[in-house]
């Protein structure tokens, strides 16, 4: 079994190398695509340079607190979108039948799907979260706790992704109520959780998990607690199974479409 | 004129086919307003306070109003068809037909922000009457002169997004600059009125496209006076003619260099 999951995970690794060297032919855009990614995320900064001026401690956060809690959102983010890009189209793929080249594989199909495309510009959004680490305050610890957790909050929002798309093996065309549920952690993450109240906070931790993606992580370095580094990995462990059984429960309805495709 | 208000009429059509769809799409638009309704009760700490002549009402509903024309410009679906038309080569169908490709694409993309315009005003004004209790004081000519300067807004935005996505015709992928442009307009022209910033960049703000795209109609709508209409009318006219004419010059450079492979 763990030899499996080895070969798995090497082959998982070598999907994203090759759809890395396919977006690479074009060194100009490749570059420029990252860049100005990491330009973009930038400019939110004057936002927050802003509303300090008219108030400190937003939400219970200072501002290195706040440019920590951007990095982390944008390093989650790009994570998710670089190593996992096609979890955010996957209601599109069963819809048009495009499962079919998966499935024909002898490795996991999930696995498969997911990381048969990068998106170049979330490299930028990685670099991004490691430069909003470095003003807040560089240290081993909170470098390995960083990376740790931009990988178990990207793998927790890929996991939510990978849920509401499979609802198209039940509902058929869900793709706007898919990418309006994706866009919902990107929406709230880079906001402090202490400016909302009442029902939003339990969604934070139910339905748009940004709880165990982001906020805690942010608590766990600022504040380092055992039990909440626990509940985080744990959350991701739980999705990832959550994900996993209701993408193969729905693949069981799937029916292929006779649209012709190659994947080159 | 008369074929490109049928482009335009056509495209209305079309979009009404999708309200559903549409309305579903606005659920981010929504959550922004909820996320700034959030923000901006915490750092108020008295709804009547003044924060550089604005008080929290006065905010939200800017904010209300910015993202309102934003989203329904749609600026990202744009920048990506004006640079797919060029790149795939798509754009060499358009240049033997009876019309102007950029007159062609302003009116085909003025269809749908119509009607998004339309649907989402209606969402935005329920959304601020519900938590605000009620809207700014303003008479039925105000409120005119706050739907011309949208409708300015609309189109200068239009176009400003056309003249990005036509550098596709000097560098292979021209939506980092869409990225950039959009990120200035969202966080200067949308988050925040220009006396928000320090008094040093305000006349640099009220020179820049930020002022006719983004704060005018809103300012108009939160605070409305003549003297800032009049100024205003006179940045969007000017923004305007610009913004067309600087359409016209990449796009005539940018097609005496196309090179279109057969296909």
């Amino acid at each position: 079994m763990l030899t499996g999951a080895k070969n798995q995970f090497k082959i998982t690794l070598l999907s994203v190398k090759y759809a890395l060297q396919r977006e690479m032919l074009n060194k100009v855009t490749f570059f420029s695509n990252i860049i100005f990614m990491i330009l973009n995320n930038g400019c939110f900064l004057i936002q927050w340079i802003i509303l300090y001026a008219l108030k400190d401690g937003i939400g219970g956060y200072s501002f290195k607190q706040i440019l920590l809690l951007w990095g982390m959102a944008a390093s989650t983010f790009g994570f998710s979108h670089f190593f996992f890009k096609d979890a955010y189209n996957l209601s599109t793929i069963i819809n048009e039948g495009r499962l079919d080249n998966y499935l024909v594989q002898p490795k996991n199909v999930l696995l498969s799907l997911l990381t048969s495309s990068v998106e170049v510009s979330a490299i930028g959004d990685i670099l991004y979260g490691y430069i909003m680490i470095i003003i807040y305050g560089f240290s081993i610890k909170t470098f390995l706790l960083f990376t740790l957790f931009s990988i178990t909050g990207g793998i927790i929002i890929t996991a939510v992704a990978v849920l509401w798309g499979s609802l198209a093996f039940w509902f058929g065309k869900v793709d706007m109520v898919a990418n309006t549920m994706n866009g919902l952690p990107t929406s709230f993450a880079t906001y402090p959780d202490g400016i909302f109240k009442g029902i939003v906070k339990i969604l934070f931790y139910t339905l748009i998990p940004i709880g165990f993606a982001n906020y805690l992580p942010i608590h766990i370095i600022t504040d380092f607690n055992i039990y909440y580094l626990f509940v985080v990995v744990s959350m991701t462990v739980v999705f990832i199974i959550l994900a996993f059984l209701i993408f193969y429960k729905g693949l069981k309805k799937y029916s292929s479409s006779n649209l012709m495709n190659v994947r080159v | 004129m008369r074929k490109y208000l049928y482009i335009l009429k056509s495209e209305i059509m079309t979009n009404l086919q999708y309200t559903f769809d549409l309305i579903i799409g606005f659920a981010g638009y929504i959550i922004h307003i909820f996320i700034f309704l959030n923000l901006w009760q915490y750092i108020y700490s008295d709804p009547n306070e003044l924060i550089n002549g604005y008080n929290m009402n006065q905010m939200i509903w800017y904010v209300i109003i910015t993202e309102i024309i934003w989203t329904a410009v749609s600026g990202r679906a744009l920048s990506k068809k004006i640079s797919a038309d060029v790149k795939s080569g798509n754009i060499a169908y358009n240049i033997n037909k009876p019309y102007n490709y950029v007159e062609y694409s302003l009116f085909n993309h003025l269809g749908g922000t119509t009607v998004r315009f339309i649907l989402i005003s209606i969402i935005g004004l329920l959304l601020g009457f519900v938590f605000l209790h009620g809207f700014p004081p303003l008479n039925i000519l105000q409120i005119l002169a706050v739907l011309l300067s949208s409708i300015f807004a609309l189109l200068i935005s239009t176009l400003l997004i056309m003249a990005l996505g036509l550098f596709a015709f000097f560098v292979e992928d021209a939506s980092p600059f869409y990225w950039i442009y959009s990120k200035f307009i969202l966080v200067i022209g949308t988050l925040f009125p220009v006396e928000f910033f320090p008094q040093v960049l305000q006349p640099i703000i009220k020179f820049s496209p930020i002022y006719a795209v983004s704060y005018g109609p809103a300012k108009l709508f939160v605070n409305f006076s003549m003297n800032e209409f009049i100024c205003i009318m006179i940045s969007q006219v000017a923004y305007l003619i610009i913004s067309f004419i600087i359409c016209h010059l990449i796009y005539k450079k940018g097609v005496r260099k196309l090179n279109v492979n057969g296909g």
